[in-house]
């Protein structure tokens, strides 16, 4: 009679610190993850520099900013699409007036000949691509008006 | 009184999964860094003279003698096969370029605060970097704010 008394009572683990345990792992795993970084072409292997600024407030110039992937073939990729350099500086002049449209929306006077654009190029080039593809990019966007350039590296001591 | 009975089992189910999916997804993020430069647009004039234009107005003494002239010239398969600071050729060995860079910019008779660095077009852009790191580590260490623009090497530059 007592083993049939023993065998009602059930085994029940607690399982509220696992769960908590899990739960938290999951909150870590979420922040960390790191969407922003969707935004940057994969495909580009950056060079390394270790004296590279790390960015400090992304965020401050996310509005401002203007991301051009240049491939280890010095073509410019935006999205799926491979511009080569006549289509890139198109592309970049279409960059530009949407910049110049937004000033002017803005109450911004801008003069193209003496003013230069806010915004900030950030230049995620391929470490085998040649300057000369990189400089064409480079004088396709001061022909448009930018000056500032953030060129992209891996930070690696 | 009974305590009332919350199956906490499926819960951890749905969490395991999600903790698997976040596990499974989780690729650490790259750190990537960047140099801040202002870069000097196309003109008909020299480029010296256009940095030269750009600082006439920080400083009284001439520009031309304040900016480190430098000719990277490439190889065959665009590696870096010469360095040419001041009109000196320079070893790529990266401790003899930082010494080289320190007697430059620490030597109180040539006060260079910014360089133009004429680059070959058909150089790597990872030699290019590699130069400007060291550039820039330079400029650190003579505690200046690294100024460095750039311009196309021509046939006939810094011969």
């Amino acid at each position: 009679m007592s083993g049939a008394a023993i065998s009602k009572e059930k085994a029940e683990p607690n399982l509220t610190p696992l769960l908590d345990i899990v739960f938290q792992l999951i909150t870590f795993f979420m922040l960390v993850i790191n969407f922003a970084n969707d935004n940057y072409d994969q495909r580009i292997n950056l060079p390394d520099a270790g004296s590279a600024r790390p960015v400090e407030d992304d965020s401050r110039i996310a509005q401002d900013r203007l991301v051009l992937n240049v491939d280890s073939e010095g073509r410019m990729l935006k999205g799926d699409r491979i511009l080569g350099i006549d289509e890139a500086a198109q592309a970049i002049r279409h960059e530009a007036d949407l910049v110049k449209l937004g000033l002017r929306t803005s109450g911004v006077k801008f003069d193209s000949a003496v003013d230069t654009l806010p915004t900030t190029i950030i230049l995620r080039a391929d470490k085998e691509t040649t300057f000369g593809a990189v400089l064409g990019i480079i004088k396709a966007c001061q022909s448009q008006g930018f000056r500032k350039f953030a060129l992209k590296a891996m930070i690696r001591s | 009184m009974d305590a009332p009975d919350v199956p906490v089992a499926p819960m951890l189910d749905m969490a395991f999964q999600l903790l698997t999916f976040f596990v499974l997804t989780y690729r650490p993020a790259p750190v990537e860094g960047q140099f801040m430069m202002n870069l000097l647009p196309p003109q008909p004039v020299t480029a010296e003279a256009a940095a030269a234009t750009e600082a006439a107005a920080t400083n009284d003494l001439p520009a031309t003698l304040r900016t480190l002239p430098v000719v990277l010239r490439a190889d065959d398969q665009g590696r870096l096969a010469q360095i040419n600071i001041a009109e000196f050729d320079v070893s790529d060995d990266p401790k003899a370029l930082a010494a080289e860079l320190d007697h430059q910019l620490l030597d109180p008779d040539a006060p260079f605060d910014q360089t133009l660095i004429k680059v070959d077009p058909n150089l790597r852009y990872s030699e290019l970097m590699t130069i400007i790191n060291a550039f820039t580590d330079a400029f650190i260490r003579a505690k200046k704010e690294p100024k460095l623009s750039f311009d196309e090497l021509r046939a006939g530059d810094g011969a």
